[in-house]
């Protein structure tokens, strides 16, 4: 298995595949807001999900290159990614 | 074994030829009767390792075998020194007998209703618990080399950061295992469902591949015909709470803890390997439950990604818990055996992790203790399959 790790700022680092359209964030989403210039929502904890772009209700969710799940509502780039919009 | 194999400290040898990373006395209660005596006596020789998992009769079928089968294991796994088998009954204890006779090590056996009261009985546990440690002093030391080990692999706890750090951490220690002639074990069938793509590309023959598939087409058949949405069993609702969504996101992030190296066998519950290199094994998800059945087939350590924190571990072998989540690693710091946070800001690369990693089990070796082994924390739970009579 492959795993690409970005950096941005100082220590948020994101595990993506090329492919993935929501990422994983492991630090503050403020500090990743100001990083990334994405309007990441505060509220999104450490290690939850945002879409990276916007995806359509009935997409599919890809993270590691893999489908990991369905959109069960559209979805705003920078929204969080979690169990009340995926299934 | 490859004379290359690195050593990494002074293990137990054990007749059979395997190496123990321990040497325990075992006490372990056969039916769960004589949970509490075994547990009084222990009190009494606080060195032993008390086994008292709540056995009851009246199991059946492939529970009853593997009732007998874990009396076999357990006194056969290499990092049993001794063992006291309590029972309730003579009948039982001949069984026991048998059963025992051809382990190899010091052994003894006590029956409760035989003991004629209930101070008497602690009080021969007691004296045979002081004899097998006393005879336990001779046994032959030998160098454990990562050849020698076989290493369970779980998780529990899992969030994002298992799938960052502490599993890619592991994922690496197995593929340096694996090279010096080392064995390891991934289990939890329900966490590798969505994993199909990695089990064609990462076993050693179409049928190896085909058996786990089968593993995993079977608990999807159960879940199907349960009728019941899983999400919240599994993934679990703190693993939801940690932010994984969906079982498949689950298992991507687990499966990274298998390396890059090839599955050469699929094994049931507590089956041992016949060879060296990556099995998988199909047991139920809950982690007491699989790290039995994997340290049962005789794994001397286990080695147990963790997000947020899990007290899981099979007390017979030593569980390296591993983290890199920082709330857990603030929150829970003394419980974690390596901390692997340094990856998510590249501060710390996955060899130095893994280097870690084996760090830790030569320190194991030379005599310091995990975490989960200065708590006396673990479970050993084997699975039911059918109804007890």
């Amino acid at each position: 298995m492959k795993q690409t790790t970005q950096t941005i700022g100082e220590r948020i680092s994101l595990t993506v595949d090329p492919n993935d359209n929501v990422a994983t964030l492991l630090d503050s989403a403020e500090t990743l807001r100001r990083a990334a210039g994405m309007d990441i929502s505060p509220a999104i904890p450490f290690g939850h999900k945002f879409a990276l772009i916007p995806i359509p209700r009935g997409a599919q969710i890809i993270k590691y290159g893999v489908i990991i799940g369905t959109a069960t509502a559209d979805i705003a780039a920078g929204e969080h990614v979690h169990v009340h919009n995926i299934a | 074994m490859s004379i290359t194999s690195p050593e990494i400290g002074n293990g137990y040898l054990r007749q059979d030829g395997r190496i123990g990373l321990r040497n325990h006395v075992v006490a372990l209660s056969t039916v769960a009767l004589t949970d509490r005596v075994t547990e009084r006596a222990v009190d009494h020789v606080p060195s032993a390792l008390l086994l008292a998992p709540r056995w009851e009769r009246g199991v059946r079928g492939r529970d009853a075998s593997l009732q007998e089968h874990a009396v076999h294991a357990i006194a056969n796994h290499p990092n049993t020194g001794a063992i006291l088998a309590v029972t309730h009954d003579r009948r039982a204890a001949d069984d026991l007998a048998l059963a025992l006779t051809n382990c190899g090590r010091p052994f003894e056996i006590v029956t409760l209703m035989g003991s004629g009261g209930y101070d008497t009985a602690i009080d021969i546990a007691v004296h045979a618990l002081q004899r097998l440690t006393a005879q336990m002093q001779h046994t032959p030391r030998a160098p454990l080399r990562l050849a020698d080990l076989t290493v369970a692999l779980e998780c529990g706890g899992s969030d994002a950061s298992s799938a960052t750090c502490a599993n890619p951490a592991i994922g690496r220690f197995v593929d340096t295992l694996i090279a010096a002639g080392g064995t390891a074990i991934v289990s939890e069938t329900a966490e590798f469902i969505g994993s199909d793509p990695v089990i064609h590309a990462q076993s050693e023959s179409p049928s190896i591949a085909q058996a786990i598939l089968a593993c995993l087409e079977a608990e999807e058949a159960m879940m199907r015909a349960d009728g019941t949405d899983y999400r919240g069993v599994n993934p679990t609702r703190e693993n939801i709470e940690a932010g994984l969504s969906t079982l498949i996101e689950k298992t991507m992030g687990a499966v990274c803890k298998i390396g890059t190296s090839k599955f050469v066998g699929c094994l049931a519950f507590a089956q041992k390997p016949v060879s060296t290199g990556l099995y998988f094994m199909d047991t139920p998800f809950f982690s007491p439950v699989s790290l039995s059945g994997m340290v049962l087939s005789g794994a001397q350590v286990t080695l147990f990604a963790m997000g947020v924190y899990n007290p899981s571990g099979m007390p017979l072998a030593p569980t390296i818990k591993i983290c890199g989540n920082p709330q857990t690693l603030s929150d829970w710091g003394a419980e974690i055996d390596v901390n692997v946070a340094g990856l998510i800001g590249g501060i710390v690369t996955l060899d130095m992790a893994a280097v870690a990693i084996t760090d830790k089990l030569a320190a194991l070796c030379a005599g310091s203790i995990t975490h989960a082994e200065r708590r006396g924390e673990g479970q050993l739970i084997l699975p039911r399959t059918m109804p007890a009579l």
